[in-house]
């Protein structure tokens, strides 16, 4: 048997461990001796459920995707709470405090990235720690300690308007504290919006009881009130909010300090090819928010699925020629009450770009489409939840749009609207089960069937799933009143609709919404 | 064996699905008048188009009446039996000699009696001593059957009676299109509903059934299982699942939970394409429900991935703590008339009767003694369907087939490669009682008697044995499947094991084999069924009732609990791409059934069903300039069907959807992808890439 070869993981996080998580479904506990190094203490957990935590939506044991059990059982070695410290790559080895010291024949870097906090005056207290009651918003503990926090907090300012801000703000409102939002940006998430879409949301999250404030640029925390540990938020045009929380939701920055000391080419993240190695040493990879593929980061949970499974391919043999070549990115919005779902392009790039475009103020409704060539190069969808999955497939896809765009805004049900049996033509079929159709029911009335029964017995309608029985019925009534009365039509309107019916004699039964306007099945 | 008289008025069930509607069958062949039967439970008296006319095919003018065999110049012509047994018995015993008992192998049908499935399993082993054993049932109930043997210790496709339907709050019918494929069933569901009942459809295609239900959900082909999974991270976020039911009555929650949380629901709607909102409410519905089902029909179960679709719907449905309670559970919707029993008493590659493994010692010797055969004698087991045809012909060494109520030609994925293999074998004879396609390839036809001149045993999709009762002997020259392999084996000098006096005698000598079996039917009698409209099994003793409702105290497990298994769904074995942009999904309608060998005869059901009509929703057709009732081809990588468009908004506008049922340029089957489920061997019917060239 073959040596295994030492596979050493840097990061237990979103990207790190679905990448040791598809390499083992491919067989690589049987290929590597894994090791990886979590910082954070305990197994993988999904980090896109943290809103969700913080909202009281999700326990935050079911986030966990992978427990230590887990790693013990696959044989993998994990250091988990422990931050690799060194990468010597000259003796292809890893090292971190406590003197612990592991040698790879492949290393994968998954540092992922944290929270960027802005030059804010007061943050820190004199030792250099996070002022209490001031938080980022990034690891389950950060949310623990916001959820313990905001248990006695009354009012809380949240940094930075973009969508972690948001849904952090939408979570502190569940849990009644006096939520403002204080943001940069002249609209509300201004990196994924276009003004008007940032407008029409900024109108939706003030109706759920949100307060935003924009143009506002942080400037330093004010000292303590009466025993709180924060008073307030000072802004640079002078105004000023109190408080008793803090929330810097400004972003985040990629960790590359490990991978720029070890001599790692390194830009804005850790420069990675289409194999997804390092561009100056192909036994080290790098994958997920750390990483910088033909220039771009990656912060959403989609590319970096796709790079650990792309990576997973590739060391376990499956598919070693397996490549990423960049990902088309959306996003939804995950704040409860607000529909909002964005991918690629928020604006027009090229004159030959189309934009198609759907505004609804009142409702709150904003659909925007951006079409190059033929295909979906972005998308707004504010406000109208069912229209998102359709136009999300079609650029996930990259797919040829329909010739009229209104089909993609505007969907149809697909479904048969309420028909009305006396617009039926008479060729129509109204039994499924037994291929029956109007005019057969109608003829078999016209022999003398004057009830639902006979006319089931003599035609079949109505003998298999009986679904098509309310229509049959409504048709021999309908025969009925005709043979009843030679009056003349008259028109009236039932359910909403106009049909046309004959005029009834007195004694016969009154025509009804249930046996004239029924479904069709 | 003995011919029964010819009966006025006989209570029997349809030839066609599962759902085996009671019937009673009255005068004289050429002009049989079909009624519901009122008496029986199931169907209440209830049958489709299909039942009505079921009678037709007895005396249709195309029916086969004696054995035909190729001659010299390559056609096929009448023989007397003699002549086409000894043809058959010759070749089967020169290609053994030559290449071994392997060499000859049997594919078998979801249609036949329980006897006659039995039946040719013993001859498959004790007869012509080969491994090589399967039927269409595997493209059918395979990976239903995979998935309720790991999860809940066994596979009966409803483990309660179809009544329990009725009284459940919230029924979520996963990739099913029942008011299609056994319309009778559909009074239930009506029922439910008046009851208050809330019925949801999960499926690509708006059917009939999923304009029934009071939810649609429009998911994309193959991604059954992250709808399974996307639901259940919505019940533990919102804490509905139940942790007592689970603590007291099931093992390996913890792995399934934590995959659940990879699940969210922005990803399930990107994956799905079913809304948020959508799920949200489906999960609520299940959730808050007192009373809830999950069924599964064929768009689960026949991909490449059917056995953990299953199993993820299993796993909803035991975190919901709804399996064993009354008005609850879990259910498959078997599909063929016998794909319960037939998959059930040794037909299958890997099984002895009574639900038993051929590879396991004990099993065989239980089955060896009844048949009083020296157990080392019996194979083990032998290909799956698919792979079984894939290696008909000199390369995959299976020389030989016998084919008995099915054709394969028409039913079976990828069906150019389907039909190369067969012309490759050295000898084919086939069993029907019409020249089916897969017929008009093979060197002998035998020709076999219809249901209504046949007795025997079918379990219909609760679990339910039934009596399928004779109205008519056999027409002059034709024989039952029963008196063909008797004397089969005789000619192949294995009389000994296969003498009976009736096909009662047959079952009887079933009841041994599967005693002490999962599908247990030992206490089962014809006078017993007779007696209380079915007997459901397990019925391990003459004087057990039988057993309607399975799980309500324990599941027939090593250790008494239901078992969940984590899921992590993967993508279709083919995806489109810019070759091939559109999905294809297959399936069936509601006038014709299966390869339409019967139901193509029937000049009612051919008015209702004439050709294949591929659905395309309008914004695909509006690309590729088709108008409703054009012709087109359809193109995938395995091969190209002719088929006419309906346009409709019933079809997402990434999927075309065709049905089955038609042969030769018309065949969807030309164009499915045989990429297999690993435990099932399910082939993957139900998604596959194509794309669409006009006229």
């Amino acid at each position: 048997m073959l040596k295994k070869e030492r596979l050493v993981v840097i990061g237990n996080g979103m990207a790190g461990a679905r990448f040791v998580e598809e390499l083992v479904a491919r067989g690589g506990a049987e290929m590597y001796d894994i090791v990886m190094f979590g910082e954070e203490p305990h197994g993988n957990y999904n980090r896109i459920l943290l809103s969700s935590v913080l909202a009281g939506c999700h326990k935050p044991e079911d986030t966990l995707i992978n427990e230590l059990s887990w790693y013990e059982e696959q044989g993998i070695k994990l250091y988990s709470g422990v931050k690799a410290g060194w990468i010597d790559r000259m003796g292809a080895s890893v090292y971190a405090a406590g003197g612990i010291s592991e040698s790879y024949d492949k290393l994968v870097i998954a540092t992922g990235s944290t929270p960027f906090l802005p030059p804010i005056g007061n943050m820190y207290d004199e030792d250099g720690f996070m002022r209490d009651g001031v938080f980022s918003f990034r690891t389950l503990e950060d949310c623990q300690a916001m959820i313990d926090h905001a248990a006695s907090a009354r009012r809380v300012v949240v940094v930075g308007g973009g969508l972690l801000g948001l849904e952090a703000a939408r979570g502190l409102l569940e849990r009644g504290l006096e939520v403002h939002i204080a943001h940069l940006g002249d609209y509300l998430m201004n990196s994924q919006l276009d003004a008007p879409a940032g407008a029409m949301l900024k109108q939706t999250l003030e109706g759920l009881g949100l307060n935003i404030h924009l143009d506002k640029l942080a400037e330093s925390i004010t000292p303590p009130f009466a025993g709180a540990p924060v008073g307030g938020l000072k802004f640079k045009d002078g105004e000023e909010l109190e408080c008793d929380m803090i929330v810097v939701a400004a972003g985040v920055r990629p960790n590359i300090d490990l991978a720029k000391q070890s001599g790692l080419h390194v830009q804005h993240g850790i420069v990675v090819q289409d194999d997804l190695s390092c561009r100056n040493d192909r036994n080290v990879y790098a994958i997920g928010e750390c990483a910088q593929h033909r220039g771009k980061l990656f912060g959403l949970v989609a590319p970096l699925w796709e790079q650990a499974r792309i990576l997973a391919e590739q060391l376990s043999g499956e598919n070693p020629e397996a490549s990423f070549r960049g990902v088309r990115v959306s996003t939804k919005l995950k704040v409860l009450g607000v529909d909002l779902a964005v991918m690629g392009d928020k604006d027009l790039q090229t004159d030959e770009d189309e934009q198609v475009h759907y505004s609804e103020p009142a409702r709150g409704v904003y659909k925007k489409l951006i079409i190059r060539n033929g295909r979906l190069a972005g998308a707004i969808l504010l406000g109208d939840g069912l229209t998102t999955p359709g136009v999300l497939q079609a650029f996930d896809r990259s797919e040829l749009l329909p010739d009229n765009r209104a089909s993609l805004l505007f969907p149809g049900t697909g479904g048969a609207a309420q028909i009305d049996v006396a617009d039926l033509p008479e060729t129509a079929q109204v039994c499924n089960c037994n291929g029956v159709t109007k005019g057969r029911i109608i003829q078999a009335c016209q022999d003398g069937n004057g009830t639902l029964e006979a006319v089931c017995k003599a035609t079949r309608a109505g003998t298999g799933c009986g679904a098509c029985k309310p229509q049959v019925k409504a048709i021999v009534t309908f025969e009925a009143n005709q043979a009843a009365s030679q009056a003349a039509t008259v028109i009236s309107v039932i359910g909403g609709k106009k049909v046309a019916f004959p005029a009834i004699a007195d004694e016969a039964p009154a025509r009804t919404p249930e046996n004239v306007a029924v479904g069709r099945s | 064996m003995v011919s029964t008289p010819f009966q006025h008025d006989t209570a029997t069930h349809c030839p066609y699905c599962a759902f085996q509607c009671g019937m009673r069958l009255s005068g004289p062949r050429e002009s049989v008048v079909v009624d519901g039967d009122e008496a029986f439970p199931v169907n209440k008296g209830a049958l489709c188009i299909k039942g009505w006319t079921s009678a037709a095919p007895l005396a249709h003018p195309e029916r086969l009446l004696n054995p035909l065999v190729r001659n010299a110049a390559g056609d096929l012509v009448p023989a007397t039996w003699d002549e086409a047994l000894a043809r058959v018995a010759e070749a089967f015993k020169s290609i053994r000699t030559d290449y071994g008992a392997d060499a000859v192998g049997i594919f078998g049908g979801g249609s036949l009696t329980n006897e006659k499935s039995y039946l040719l399993g013993k001859f498959a082993r004790v007869a012509l001593g080969t491994a090589n054993i399967d039927y269409n049932g595997r493209f059918c109930m395979s990976s239903a059957a995979a998935a309720g043997i790991r999860a809940l210790g066994i596979d009966r496709g409803m483990p309660f009676p179809l009544e329990d339907i009725a009284s459940a709050e919230v029924v979520l019918l996963a990739g099913s299109n029942v008011a299609e494929t056994m319309p009778p069933i559909m009074q239930y569901f009506e029922a439910q509903r008046a009851n208050g009942g809330v019925l949801v459809v999960s499926d690509p295609r708006r059917t009939a059934t999923a304009a029934a239900a009071d939810l649609h959900l429009r998911l994309t082909p193959g991604t059954d299982a992250v709808l399974a999974n996307g639901l259940l991270h919505l019940l533990i976020r919102d804490d509905l699942i139940d942790h007592d039911y689970i603590q007291e009555r099931t093992e390996g929650f913890e792995r399934v939970r934590q995959i659940a949380a990879t699940y969210w629901p922005e990803r399930v709607e990107r994956i799905t394409g079913i809304p948020e909102a959508e799920l949200l409410q489906t999960a609520r519905l299940l959730g808050r429900a007192n009373t809830a089902m999950i069924l599964t029909g064929r768009g689960a179960e026949q991909q490449a991935q059917g056995v953990t679709n299953v199993l993820s719907f299993i796993n909803l449905a035991l975190a919901l703590g709804k399996v064993g309670r009354p008005n609850s559970g879990f259910g498959c919707l078997t599909g063929q008339g016998n794909g319960q029993g037939g998959r059930e008493h040794g037909q299958k590659a890997d099984q002895l009767p009574g639900y038993r493994l051929i590879a396991d010692p004990a099993a065989r010797q239980h089955v060896a003694a009844v048949w009083d055969f020296p157990e080392e004698e019996l194979p083990g087991p032998g290909k799956s369907a698919y792979e079984l045809l894939d290696s008909l012909g000199p390369e995959g060494g299976i020389r030989s087939l016998l084919v008995l109520g099915s054709n394969v030609v028409v039913s079976a994925p990828h069906g150019n490669n389907i039909r190369e293999r067969l012309e490759s074998l050295d000898f084919l004879v086939v069993s029907d009682f019409f020249l089916s396609e897969t017929a008009l390839l093979a060197d002998v036809v035998l020709p076999s008697a219809q249901w209504a001149e046949e007795e025997g045993t079918i379990t219909n999709l609760e679990g339910r044995v039934i009596r399928r009762r004779r109205a008519f002997a056999p027409p002059e020259g034709v024989l039952t499947d029963l008196e063909l392999l008797e004397q089969l084996a005789a000619r192949l000098g294995r009389e000994r094991w296969f003498t009976y006096a009736s096909p009662e005698a047959v079952f009887d000598e079933l009841r041994a084999a599967s005693a002490g079996g999962a599908a247990d039917y030992s206490g089962i009698t014809y006078e017993k069924i007779e007696a209380g409209q079915g007997v459901f099994w397990p019925c391990p003793s003459v004087d057990h009732p039988g057993t309607p409702r399975l799980f309500a105290e324990s599941f027939p497990t090593p250790s008494g609990r239901a078992r969940f298994h984590p899921v992590l769904h993967r993508s279709p074995a083919e995806e489109p791409d810019e070759d091939f942009p559109l999905y294809l999904t297959t399936g069936r309608v509601l006038a014709q059934y299966q390869s339409g060998t019967q139901t193509r005869r029937i000049g009612e059901l051919e008015d209702m069903a004439s050709e294949p009509l591929a659905e395309i929703n309008p914004t695909t057709a509006e690309r590729y300039g088709l108008a409703d009732g054009d012709m087109l081809t359809l193109e995938t990588r395995r091969g190209a069907a002719r088929v006419r468009a309906l346009v409709t908004e019933n079809i997402r506008p990434d999927t075309v959807f065709a049905p089955f049922h038609w042969p030769n340029e018309q065949s969807a089957n030309l164009l499915t992808n045989p990429a297999l489920d690993p435990t099932s061997r399910m082939p993957e019917f139900k998604v596959c890439a194509v794309r669409i060239v006009k006229d």
